[in-house]
């Protein structure tokens, strides 16, 4: 094949090799209006130059008709309407024409250009109509005269890309669905509803359900209202019942003739292709359903469709799997909430139905004791027996309905400092006469403590008196004590006695509930056995503890220890001031122990010596059947406060405060049922609360009696208009306050009802309830929300940024996503919402809300109504998956067990936002931790680092059991490993504590990763074998001078394939060169490789000619399985005059490269690959490859690409060698690896084998000037080889004998005998000369030495450019002179 | 291998000194030809002239050999040799003839 140069017009015209031009040149353009070539205008002819020689898709249009000239990149854009050349447009492109059409008109007639950006054209290019899209520009081509005739294009089909980005859209919206669904039904509809807005990918889609032991059924459709049946007597519907048994998805090909129409999907044409996939359930389990997914009729079904699809189906049936599990969930959690309400229900009812006839009995008895006061003893000691017992049950019920109430959690402690040393004295006092009546010192010593102590009053005085009381019941000799003491920052309690003491073996049960000593002699056999039990939990809602250390017959202390100060206390019940501290329920607790001491029955009445002296809060018994109304008193007064209490304490339970704040406070937390307040108060006074309490929803229903000491008309306007219900002036009689409080209560009540049914029903939701105002405050919430954020009503209104948002500092990506659903709150009429949220301990939650906008009835503001439940367990699962999948994606890719590990620990470390990731073995000689594989970026640390502590603990852990390990804070788990145990330590964030979903996800993640390093380390192995056997059998060990080769195989990371190159030194001095290529890839193509390649050797010594070596190596092969059809090049070189003979075996064409960029193929010596006729002979060719040329050979791997004809390849090859001819060998074979080198790499073995002659000339001669003359005659030679002429040959004797000369005086006066090297090679334009030797040059000293600084001189003149480096190893002088040919 | 130069002593017919100088000149001979053109720029009191017409390679060392004697010297060299002696700038001091 010769070369285009010195061609005629048309070459000029149509140049190069391409099958375009080919066309073009053979074309009769003189057959079309168009006519000849030789008048067509230069505007013309230039575009059809730029078109053909380009690579990137372009075609013109000419003419009225505007024919198409294209090249061959657009060829393959233009599917089976190729070949078009000069055919009118309309005819070529008429089913888009309507679309281009305009677009060609308005640069013809405006001459200005157009550009398009992936604009949709409807192709039918391969036999359908085709959904395309193209960014293109349409220019402006003039003639002679200036008009525009034709359309130059440069185009660039976009198709993948944007169906591609509209497909990952549809997989993130519906990853986006995670977690939403609450039943099966709602996440199919959601599936439905995804793929009705993506019907472009999926005109029409069908979810279908298996139901236990039935036929599946239809869950949802897209478009939603689609439902195509089957035609009567037709096909039959879906294969569902065939995809359910297998499990594998089935194309359904005649959709048209099984249904007719589907839903197009904005198409033309109606789909024909649907594939129906399963839906896997959860792991071992089989589908659940099927999913159809129609294919559209506008993209072929081709691998990336499908694996969209199977991704569509996967996420489907997460969604669905998710949604069953939230059903399962839901149902326990429903169980369970029953079960509790029954509980909550037993315990209240057991209070209400005890109390109430307690009350019945107490109240009359109480009457029947004042009647009967002058009765007979034995009526008065019966009456008393009554009053004892029935103290004792009310005692009891008090007990039980205590620990329902710790239980559940509504206990409401109400925390305030006291002087505990008095408050305790006093208790105890209670207990003194009983002691002592029993026979036992009492040993009080309270001396007053450095600071109050935070308790409830109520809890304390349990306390005291259950541990007073167990102290008398088990203590008959000795004493009893009471000791307070402030130690170690605590106040610490200890109750001692001299009793019988408890067995060890009981002392650790002593604080269980229910349970009790049996057979140990005590003052009563009678008791539940939960008095310490209670005692306990008291003590631990203070944040205390209790501990009792005992021998037996020896007496028992009970130690109680409490924190001084507040801070351990749960924020909001800690109350300010202490109060006068009655003691209120010490009666019973002495009453049952005074009966425990028998020889004091009938005592004058112990309760009148027994009752502290304080009076009682409460002395009127309620009023039976409805409950008391909750009065809150409000003055700064103290005096008025206790004389207020007294009028309403035996009708109402009474609060009271010192100012309008405290009011204002306790009324949010708890809203009595009306206020009873001063006007003139500091703080805040009655009217401003009146005023706070009206502008809060919660509270303005709230009744307010204000009291003031202020006359007159005036007042009582001021305060009515400021919202009070009523107004007292002092002084006012108890009787008219009582009438006042009396008709506000009842008025309070009837209007409250309404508010506490809706309170009541909002606490009893399920799920989180809120009610925002304008500004996105918070002002109510129900008990759920509590619960799941840790925030109660006594904060509100929270105004934003609520505290529960993540922090923005710590947690930007949580940050912006609530910010983003608060805007939506404050922005949107109604909506839904997943969020992340931090609960008030600091632990993060996932919350899905939903909200709705209403308007206040009363002031027309606008409110937002919400409700939110915690999907952050849903969140866990999906994660978890996600997880995995990503580790698997991430360990596929891995090479190696290194590789995997530390893309194994990215993952982990990503997961959890982890500071660190590690992993360790211990398999080194000295069984030190060893870190294997760390995250870029964290360090294992010093031998100090305290992570080394966390990691040593997992040490010798069964594999796969998640360790917490603490200080640094983390989880790790042990796995195999291939060299032994490994273990993985992933530090905790400090925003998020690992919680044990994260041990399940690490177990998860490290039992995967554990197999995957199993099957790397194999794989590595089976590399390493392949790797050894590749070294010994693929290339020469030593490449002769002017040789570069490279190799890329296809099955990597095997790096071995069924491509070789070899060149083979001849006794003669020429070189045997060979490239082949054997069928198959992988380890397989590499054993037969290798034979072929020895055999080939081992006949290129024995004949040294191609021909007879191909033919010998016939016969070998046709001995060898797999070796027939091997394609072998087989030259031989003589390297002195360039002559190269080869033979080739079916291999492709060998590509030359002349200095001046033209090339040409060795097509001579072609004959069959080897082994398919052996015995058949064998042609050889010869070419004598002229100076400064190169030489190409090459596998197929490197031109061969997949709807591509070979040629093309080829002359891609030679276009990459005509590119670098310049350069140096080495780059030469990078360029063209490179250049040639498909996105994604080689997928077929490839090796390219180059030689440029002559080979460069290295001559190394011992530094002594009588070898000057040597050097230059071998100089000389080469120089001939390369054709340089008599001045060049001149210039650069001289150049190089100076340079050798310089090296010889200067680099080796002291070490005369010194090595010095000259080195020689051509490229296509140049020479380049280099002189080496190990001394250092002296800077030029031309007056000691004028002659040698002339040398330098020389040496620059005569050559285009020098650089003399000089460094510790010696001076390197490079020279480069250009050659013009 | 010692480069190989072969030096003849001429005279002209007027009497003037010629050194022919065979083969080629470098840092391993340029002993041998200094010593030879200083021999013969002593043998004369007027023009010196080296003949280098059959000289295939000079240096920078045979160079300097001549530079001694620029002012008087007269070159007969090949054209080959004309780079260097332009060049070198010994093209302006002496005489040189392009033979």
């Amino acid at each position: 094949m010769g070369d285009a140069d010195g061609a005629g017009p048309l070459e000029l015209l149509f140049p190069g090799h391409s099958e375009m031009a080919g066309r073009m040149r053979a074309f009769d353009w003189a057959g079309t209006p168009m006519g000849d070539p030789a008048g067509w205008p230069a505007s013309l002819r230039t575009a059809c130059r730029i078109c053909l020689t380009s690579r990137y898709p372009m075609f013109l249009w000419w003419g009225d008709d505007l024919r198409l000239l294209y090249n061959d990149a657009y060829q393959h854009l233009l599917g089976n309407k190729h070949p078009a050349l000069a055919r009118p447009g309309r005819q070529v492109w008429g089913e888009i024409w309507d679309v281009i059409g305009p677009m060609l008109r308005s640069v013809t007639e405006t001459g200005k250009a157009t550009w398009s950006e992936d604009l949709l054209l409807k192709m039918e290019r391969h036999g359908y109509l085709e959904e395309t899209y193209w960014t293109y520009s349409y220019s402006p081509l003039h003639d002679e005269d200036g008009r525009v005739r034709g359309v130059f294009t440069a185009c660039n089909e976009t198709t993948e890309r944007v169906v591609g980005e509209r497909r990952l859209a549809v997989l993130q919206d519906l990853g986006a669905q995670a977690g939403t669904a609450r039943s099966v039904g709602e996440a199919c509809r959601l599936v439905a509803r995804v793929l009705g807005r993506a019907q472009r990918d999926v005109p029409f889609a069908a979810v279908y359900l298996r139901r236990p032991g039935g036929e599946p059924v239809p869950a949802a459709v897209s478009p939603p209202g689609t439902a195509p049946g089957p035609p009567p007597g037709g096909r039959g519907g879906w294969p569902l019942e065939r995809v359910l048994a297998t499990g594998e998805p089935v194309v359904v090909e005649d959709v048209l003739r099984r249904f007719g129409r589907l839903p197009s999907g904005e198409w033309e044409k109606p789909p024909t292709q649907a594939v129906v996939l399963p839906l896997p359930g959860e792991t071992g389990t089989g589908p659940i359903g099927a999913i159809v997914l129609a294919v559209s009729a506008g993209r072929v079904l081709d691998d990336s469709y499908r694996t969209f699809l199977d991704l569509v189906a996967r996420q489907t049936a997460a969604l669905v799997n998710g949604a069953v599990a939230y059903e399962v969930q839901q149902r326990r959690a429903e169980e369970l909430a029953e079960l509790d309400r029954a509980k909550t229900a037993f315990f209240s009812n057991i209070s209400h139905e005890f109390r109430t006839p307690l009350t019945l009995i107490m109240g009359p008895l109480e009457e029947l004791r004042g009647q009967l006061a002058g009765a007979g003893e034995q009526v008065r000691e019966e009456l008393e027996v009554i009053r004892r017992n029935g103290l004792r049950m009310g005692k009891l019920v008090n007990t039980l309905l205590d620990f329902s109430r710790i239980e559940a959690g509504r206990m409401q402690a109400r925390f305030e400092p006291v002087d505990l040393a008095a408050v305790t004295a006093e208790l105890a006092s209670v207990f003194r006469s009983a002691v002592e009546r029993a026979g036992l010192a009492f040993e009080v010593d309270c001396p007053a403590l450095p600071e109050p102590v935070h308790i409830d009053r109520d809890m304390w005085e349990k306390v005291v008196l259950n541990l007073l009381s167990n102290a008398l019941k088990f203590t008959f000799d000795g004493s009893i004590g009471v000791t307070l003491r402030a130690e170690d920052g605590q106040a610490v309690l200890r109750v001692s006695d001299t009793g019988i003491g408890v067995p060890p073996d009981e002392l650790p049960r002593l604080f269980e509930r229910f349970h009790r000593i049996e057979n140990v002699r005590a003052r009563s056999n009678e008791g539940s056995g939960i008095g310490l039990a209670l005692v306990k939990e008291l003590v631990g809602l203070h944040g205390g503890t209790i501990t009792a250390d005992s021998t037996e017959g020896g007496g028992t202390v009970l130690t109680v220890r409490l924190p001084f100060g507040s801070a351990h206390l749960p924020a909001g019940s800690v109350a300010r001031g202490a109060e006068p501290f009655p003691v209120s329920d010490a009666d019973p607790y002495l009453q049952e122990a005074l009966r425990w001491l028998p020889e004091e029955r009938g005592e004058a009445g112990p309760e009148e010596s027994a009752q502290p002296a304080a009076g009682r809060a409460e002395s009127v018994p309620p009023v039976p059947g409805e409950a008391r109304a909750r009065v809150l008193v409000a003055d700064d007064n103290a005096d008025m406060r206790e004389y207020l209490q007294r009028i309403l304490a035996p009708g109402y339970r009474v609060t009271t405060v010192a100012d309008g704040r405290e009011a204002l406070e306790a009324v949010r937390a708890d809203a009595p049922d009306m206020v009873v307040s001063d006007v003139m108060m500091p703080r805040m006074g009655g009217l401003e609360l009146v005023e706070a309490l009206r502008a809060d929803s919660r509270t303005a229903g709230v009744p307010v009696l204000l009291l003031s000491a202020r006359a007159g008309q005036e007042a009582s306007i001021e305060g009515l208009e400021a919202g009070a219900d009523d107004y007292l002036v002092k002084p006012f009689s108890a009787a008219e306050l009582l009438a006042r409080v009396r008709a506000a209560v009842k008025l309070s009540r009837l209007r409250n009802h309404h508010a506490q049914w809706r309170t009541a029903l909002v606490d009893s939701l399920q799920e989180a309830f809120f009610v925002c105002d304008e500004e996105g405050a918070v002002v109510e919430i129900n008990s759920a929300f509590t619960d799941i954020l840790g925030y109660g009503p006594e904060g509100l209104p929270y105004r934003p940024k609520h505290p529960w948002w993540p922090d923005e500092e710590t947690d930007p990506e949580a940050h912006r996503a609530i910010e983003k659903a608060f805007a939506q709150i404050v922005g949107e009429e109604k909506g839904s919402y997943i969020t992340p949220v931090k609960h008030r301990d600091g632990h993060r939650l996932w919350v899905y809300a939903s909200f709705n906008e209403v308007r206040d009835p009363d002031t027309g503001r606008r409110m937002v109504v919400g409700t939110f439940r915690d999907v952050t367990a849903e969140r866990l699962t999906a994660q978890r998956e996600t997880a995995l999948a990503a580790l698997s994606v991430r360990l596929s890719e891995a090479g190696s067990v290194p590789e995997a590990l530390r893309a194994a620990l990215d993952e982990l470390r990503g997961v959890w936002r982890a500071p660190r990731a590690l992993a360790v073995t211990w398999d080194g000689p000295d069984r030190v931790p060893r870190l294997v594989a760390a995250v870029p970026g964290t360090a294992w640390g010093e031998p100090g680092d305290p992570a080394r502590g966390a990691v040593e603990a997992l040490r010798g852990r069964n594999p796969l059991h998640p360790v917490a390990t603490g200080g640094p804070a983390g989880v790790g788990i042990t796995l195999e490993h291939p060299g032994g145990p490994l273990a993985l330590w992933v530090e905790a964030s400090q925003e998020r504590p690992f919680i044990s979903e994260d041990h399940t996800l690490l177990a998860v993640l490290g039992g995967y990763l554990g197999q995957m390093l199993q099957r790397v380390h194999a794989f590595e192995q089976q590399r390493e074998t392949a790797l050894a056997l590749q070294r010994a059998i693929l290339g020469p060990d030593r490449l002769p001078q002017g040789f570069a080769v490279r190799y890329e195989p296809a099955a990597r990371p095997l790096e071995v394939g069924g491509d070789w190159y070899d060149t083979v030194e001849l006794p003669d001095g020429r070189i045997g060169i060979v490239v082949g290529d054997c069928v198959g890839r992988g380890l397989e193509a590499a054993t037969v490789m290798g034979q072929l390649r020895s055999a080939c050797r081992a006949l290129l010594l024995q004949f040294a000619d191609p021909a007879q070596v191909l033919s010998a190596l016939d016969r070998f092969a046709a001995l060898i399985p797999g070796a027939t059809c091997a394609t072998v090049f087989c030259g031989v070189l003589d390297p002195v005059t360039g002559r190269l003979a080869y033979s080739s075996a079916g291999h492709p064409p060998g590509i030359l490269t002349h200095p001046d960029g033209a090339t040409e193929l060795l097509d001579q010596g072609r004959s069959i690959p080897l082994a398919v006729q052996p015995g058949r002979p064998r042609p050889t060719g010869t070419r004598t490859m002229p100076p400064a040329s190169v030489l190409l050979l090459y596998t197929d791997g490197l031109i061969e690409r997949r709807s591509r004809p070979l040629y093309a390849g080829i002359a891609a090859a030679s276009a990459a060698a005509r590119r670098g001819r310049a350069a140096d060998l080495e780059e030469l074979a990078d360029a063209i690896r490179t250049g040639l080198e498909p996105a994604g790499g080689y997928d077929d073995d490839m090796a390219l084998l180059l030689y440029r002659h002559p080979a460069p000339l290295e001559v190394a001669f011992p530094a002594d000037s009588a070898q000057l003359a040597r050097v230059r005659s071998a100089l000389r030679d080469w120089l001939g080889r390369l054709d340089a002429g008599p001045r060049l040959t001149q210039a650069v004797l001289v150049a190089a004998g100076e340079a050798c000369a310089n090296a010889i005086e200067h680099g080796h006066r002291h070490n005369p005998g010194r090595t010095v090297c000259l080195r020689a090679a051509a490229t296509a334009d140049g020479l380049r000369l280099t002189v080496t030797d190990t001394g250092s040059w002296k800077p030029p000293q031309p007056e000691a030495n004028a002659h040698r600084g002339r040398g330098l001189i020389l040496i620059h003149a005569l050559m285009d450019q020098v650089d003399i480096v000089t460094d510790d190893a010696g001076t390197t002088v490079d020279m480069h002179v250009r050659i013009t040919r | 291998m010692t480069t190989p130069l072969t030096l003849t002593d001429q005279r002209r017919p007027d009497g003037t000194p010629v050194l022919v100088a065979e083969g080629e000149i470098d840092m391993s001979n340029v002993g041998e030809f200094r010593a030879s053109v200083d021999r013969a720029a002593a043998g004369g009191d007027g023009r010196l002239v080296v003949d280098l017409t059959a000289v295939d390679y000079l240096d920078s060392a045979g160079l300097a050999a001549l530079f001694a004697h620029a002012d008087r010297l007269e070159l007969i060299a090949p054209p080959l040799l004309d780079p260097v002696l332009t060049v070198s700038g010994l093209a302006d001091l002496a005489t040189v003839r392009i033979a």
